[in-house]
């Protein structure tokens, strides 16, 4: 029996658009590149027109400079020629923009080469040789990426500041051995370029050491079996594997301590050394928005084209690391004799870089007089009474001050629903983007979900400062702060979600589909579990990155609103004491929340990282 | 009653197609092996059959419901479709264990607990695999894996049972044994099975039809001897068979009705079809299994033995003649010297005439040398 139907082109096509979205996955696909579409495009609309529209005070400036007669809201190349090409006088754009140009670029790349190396030495010695400590080694190395990233520099002050260098502090190297470093040591170049390199060493640490981890024992025996001695192995199999990881992490490193902020400005501004974020802050500040979008513009132009170039050596080549399961136990190189100097020297390495901090904010807190740690004293954490220090009321005692308590719990729940958010996105678009691998709309989904990566955060802020001037009703709510930290954290997020679910084929959820499971069912009982941990650590980093986000909310937020600005604030007012306290308040809150979540659940950091 | 068709199914990525104008009839109780070369899109058709794959255009209908129909706009998810389907690589959770594994689908249909219990129960013992009822997927050998990726696809009692090459990535031995156990689990479920293969003996010695494709295309759709003797192509006739058949280039007059003369390797033979044929040109194929390919010391043919490889129960020659290389199988195990001078026949009476243009099947006969 044979029917024939004539439908009509219009039918066939509402047909075909209806089975498509039948199936969840091109669903949620369109969804998120719709909502990631319009939550990128609109800012980076919102900064390029800024870029190019006079605002009051812009067209004033120019008029006068360069006897132009604009209106506020005229179209003009204005901040682009006087910035770049030198319009006004090559001295103004040599020492607003092409010198802190050429330091931003110098002091990242020195810092990636140092984090690789930090990184990359590290993860081999864990990985590959017979090092001792090993799980305390790997475990504390993290703490340097769990803590705010100004902390290390703080501490690097702390420690170097002398007698000879600014306004003649004393600090504890100084205390301890009589000797003053010179300046360059204290600010400039190199000691952000070392503070950045040690800041992101344990991602190195976690992108190498992973694919150090997840490689085929067979590859190096297959090569020991041809009587390959270690060293051959190391140079001609495991180091061409590690490659393409390698260069992905320094161009990730590259990229981050392009945008960073907070370290330069602690410990580079004071030396006179700028680089293009903290030179966008203070042109964002003197009221020179239309430069500082220009800036951000090139700063947004360097990291497109870091994801390119990663895009480009990563691609294909990412195959390299296939996760069999099979992978057997790998013979360790005998570090011999030298086995106790190097754990030594990791220990005291890992000491200064990831417990004396904590100890440094603990004393800085405890002090009952700023600098003079003779006289301890537990005031400062737990006063019922105003405290009055320098004839400055400083409110009460850390644990009794309902503004630390508020802040806190501002953090707290701004995390928490930011996390949910960022992990759930993650989880969902790496499923659409793994289930649709290959197509044109899976790969524009996973690169709009990395974008904000590129975007320095400084100008993240600033861009999405604009976009609430344009829509009022966002302008210092706490829905604006949600939205702009999931969308900066979801990359991370993505790319975990992503990699787990490419490491799931699709035959695990068919086999579901198959028996009649829903799509929920499917999701909930087979999916999530399987790969559990790298799914809950997606929502562990954001959580984490939130709770010592400072340069986001810099713009955004009102200062009792979130700890880290209320930190900033201590800071600021040079409350030593306090600063101290809540940093290290913060820093408690998030290891212990992380070593809960890992107890629990076996996920942790490094796993939404990328290792695995 | 189970019965499967298709109609007129074609599956397109961008300009490639993968299947092209599909249209068969699957019987209710049937075991059909869809065979053909990787990449001839017979994954792609269980797929679709199993609602796993959208086809491009064209009606699928499954027990008397269209399940899929491009013109009418019907998709039915493979959620409702109430088919089975094992995975190449099993596919097994590796966070269930393996009475998980087995009881999720009857726990997303909503079954009683003690009813899930039987049925597992019955499961485990109808595949022997009691014993490991609480081990992890990774705790059990290839094997086991099997036998537990078949237990959970038909605790469900799936109306239809679609299955991906399964036997491909266990040792030949056990492959073996799982094809026995195959052919009685049909028996015994007396579900569809709907069977992706690549090993044309599988195919031969599992189904009661096969379906033959290659680069989409359905090449033949018969059972399976009839598709081993009466193919319907070359390219049928040469991927059927081990050895493969020996297919030679000829010429061909016709001498009378049903009858002609083939000029073959030098020698002059008749043929004589079972019926009448038309010869479009001269020149043709012929195809010859190698058991019509007696090595004898009176054979009328002589070439030299280019390697002789026997196996025990048979013996396979291959046989230098000019410059081709012919299949010859003989029972009982005879070594031949490499190089040696050997004679043989062209004789039978399941010798097949193709035509060489487009390699289509003209007749089937028999042949007899003449000089």
């Amino acid at each position: 029996m044979k029917r024939e139907i004539t439908i009509t082109k219009r039918q066939r096509l509402i047909n075909d658009v209806r089975t498509w979205f039948s199936k969840p996955v091109n669903l949620i696909t369109v969804f998120f590149f719709i909502i990631l579409f319009v939550l990128i495009a609109y800012p980076l609309y919102a900064v390029l027109s800024s870029s190019v529209t006079m605002g009051q005070k812009d067209s004033m400036m120019y008029n006068s400079l360069f006897k132009q007669q604009l209106k506020k809201g005229d179209f003009s190349w204005n901040n682009f020629s006087m910035l770049l090409s030198g319009k006004y006088t090559t001295d103004y754009s040599r020492a607003l923009f092409w010198k802190p140009l050429f330091n931003s670029i110098m002091m990242s790349a020195y810092a990636s080469i140092i984090s690789i190396i930090v990184g990359g030495v590290i993860a081999f010695l864990i990985t590959r040789t017979d090092v001792r400590f090993k799980k305390f080694i790997s475990s504390v190395f993290i703490f340097p990426y769990l803590m705010p990233s100004w902390t290390l520099a703080l501490v690097w002050k702390n420690v170097f500041i002398n007698s000879s260098v600014g306004n003649g502090i004393t600090g504890w190297f100084e205390a301890v051995t009589g000797i003053c470093v010179p300046q360059w040591f204290v600010y400039g170049m190199f000691p952000c370029a070392i503070i950045l390199g040690i800041h992101y060493a344990p991602f190195a640490y976690i992108l190498v050491g992973g694919v150090l981890r997840n490689m085929e024992a067979n590859l190096e025996e297959a090569a020991t079996i041809l009587k390959a001695d270690r060293l051959r192995i190391i140079r001609k199999i495991t180091l061409p594997i590690v490659l393409p990881s390698m260069i992905s992490t320094l161009l990730l490193v590259f990229s981050s301590s392009m945008a960073s902020f907070s370290t330069p400005n602690f410990i580079g501004s004071p030396g006179n050394f700028f680089v293009l974020s903290t030179m966008l802050k203070s042109l964002y500040q003197s009221n020179y928005s239309g430069q500082a979008y220009v800036m951000t513009l090139v700063l947004l132009l360097f990291g497109i084209g870091f994801l390119v170039l990663n895009h480009f050596v990563v691609g294909k080549r990412k195959s390299f690391t296939t996760v069999t399961g099979k992978s057997g136990q790998v013979s360790y190189i005998r570090l011999g004799k030298l086995n106790t100097l190097i754990s030594v020297i990791l220990i005291i390495l890992l000491f200064f870089f990831a417990v004396f901090p904590l100890i440094s904010f603990a004393v800085e807190s405890l002090c009952l007089i700023q600098g003079d740690y003779s006289r301890l004293t537990l005031r400062y954490w737990l006063s019922g009474e105003d405290i009055q220090d320098l004839s400055r009321n400083v409110g009460k005692g850390l644990l009794r001050n309902s503004r630390v308590w508020g802040a806190l719990w501002g953090s707290l729940k701004l995390s928490i629903i930011v996390a949910l958010i960022v992990g759930t996105c993650g989880f969902l678009i790496g499923y659409g983007v793994a289930r649709k691998r290959g197509s044109k709309l899976a790969d524009a989904v996973s690169y709009l979900a990395f974008f904000p990566y590129l975007i320095p955060t400084m100008a993240f802020g600033a861009i999405w400062l604009s976009v609430a001037s344009k829509l009022p009703f966002l302008r210092g709510t706490f829905i604006l702060l949600v939205l702009v930290a999931s969308i900066k954290y979801l990359p991370f997020a993505s790319r975990s979600g992503t990699s787990a679910m490419m490491q799931l084929s699709g035959e695990i959820e068919e086999s579901a589909l198959i028996v009649g499971a829903p799509w929920f069912v499917r999701m909930t009982k087979i999916l999530f579990p399987i790969q559990k941990s790298s799914f809950i650590s997606g929502y562990l980093l954001p959580f984490v990155s939130c709770m010592r986000e400072l340069t986001l909310f810099v713009l955004l937020a009102d200062k009792d609103s979130v700890i880290t600005m209320l930190l900033s604030y201590y800071d600021d007012a040079d409350i030593s004491q306090m600063s101290n306290g809540v940093n290290l308040l913060i820093i408690i809150v998030v290891l212990t929340i992380n070593l809960i979540v890992n107890k629990l659940t076996g996920a942790s950091i490094d796993k939404g990282i990328g290792g695995n | 009653m189970p019965e499967v068709i298709l109609n007129n199914i074609t599956k397109k990525w961008g300009d490639f197609v993968a299947v092209k104008n599909l249209s068969m009839t699957i019987d209710d109780g049937a075991f059909i092996t869809l065979l053909g070369p990787s990449g001839c899109g017979k994954t792609t058709t269980l797929r679709m059959i199993a609602g796993l794959e959208t086809p491009s255009s064209g009606e699928i209908i499954i027990n008397g419901i269209i399940v899929f129909s491009e013109k009418k706009g019907i998709n039915v998810s493979a959620v409702k479709r109430d088919v089975g389907f094992i995975f190449q690589n099993y596919a097994l959770w590796p966070h269930m264990t393996v009475y998980q594994n087995i009881a999720f689908g009857l726990e997303t249909q909503k079954w009683e607990k003690e009813a899930i219990k039987e049925r597992v129960d019955e499961m485990l013992a109808l595949m022997k695999i009691e014993e490991f009822v609480d081990r992890y997927p990774s705790e059990l050998s290839g094997g086991q894996q099997q036998r537990v990726a078949i237990a959970r696809t038909l605790a469900p009692k799936p109306k239809v049972l679609f299955m991906d090459e399964p036997l491909s990535n266990l040792d030949a031995k056990l492959r073996g044994e799982m094809r026995t156990e195959l052919k009685r689990l049909h028996v015994d479920t007396g579900s569809t099975f709907v069977y992706v293969t690549h090993d044309q003996l599988e195919a031969m010695t599992l189904s009661t039809k096969i379906c033959l494709m290659n680069e989409g295309v359905v090449q033949q759709y018969d059972p399976p001897l009839k598709v081993y003797e009466q193919p319907a192509n070359v390219f049928v006739a040469d991927f059927v068979g081990n050895p493969a058949m020996n297919i030679l280039s000829g010429k061909a007059i016709k001498t009378g009705k049903a009858k002609a003369e083939i000029a073959l390797l030098n020698h002059k033979f008749e043929f004589k079809g079972v019926k009448d044929f038309e010869l479009p040109s001269s020149d043709i194929f012929v195809g010859i299994r190698p058991e019509f390919l007696p090595v004898t010391e009176q054979g009328q043919i002589s070439g030299t033995v280019y390697s002789a490889l026997p196996a025990g129960m048979e013996t396979t020659v291959k046989i230098k003649i000019a410059d081709k290389i012919l299949s010859s199988v003989m029972f009982g195990s005879v070594d031949y010297a490499i190089d040696s001078k050997i004679n043989f026949d062209i004789y039978g009476n399941k010798i097949l005439v193709f035509n060489s243009e487009n390699g289509k099947n003209i007749s089937l006969g028999s042949l007899r040398c003449i000089k």
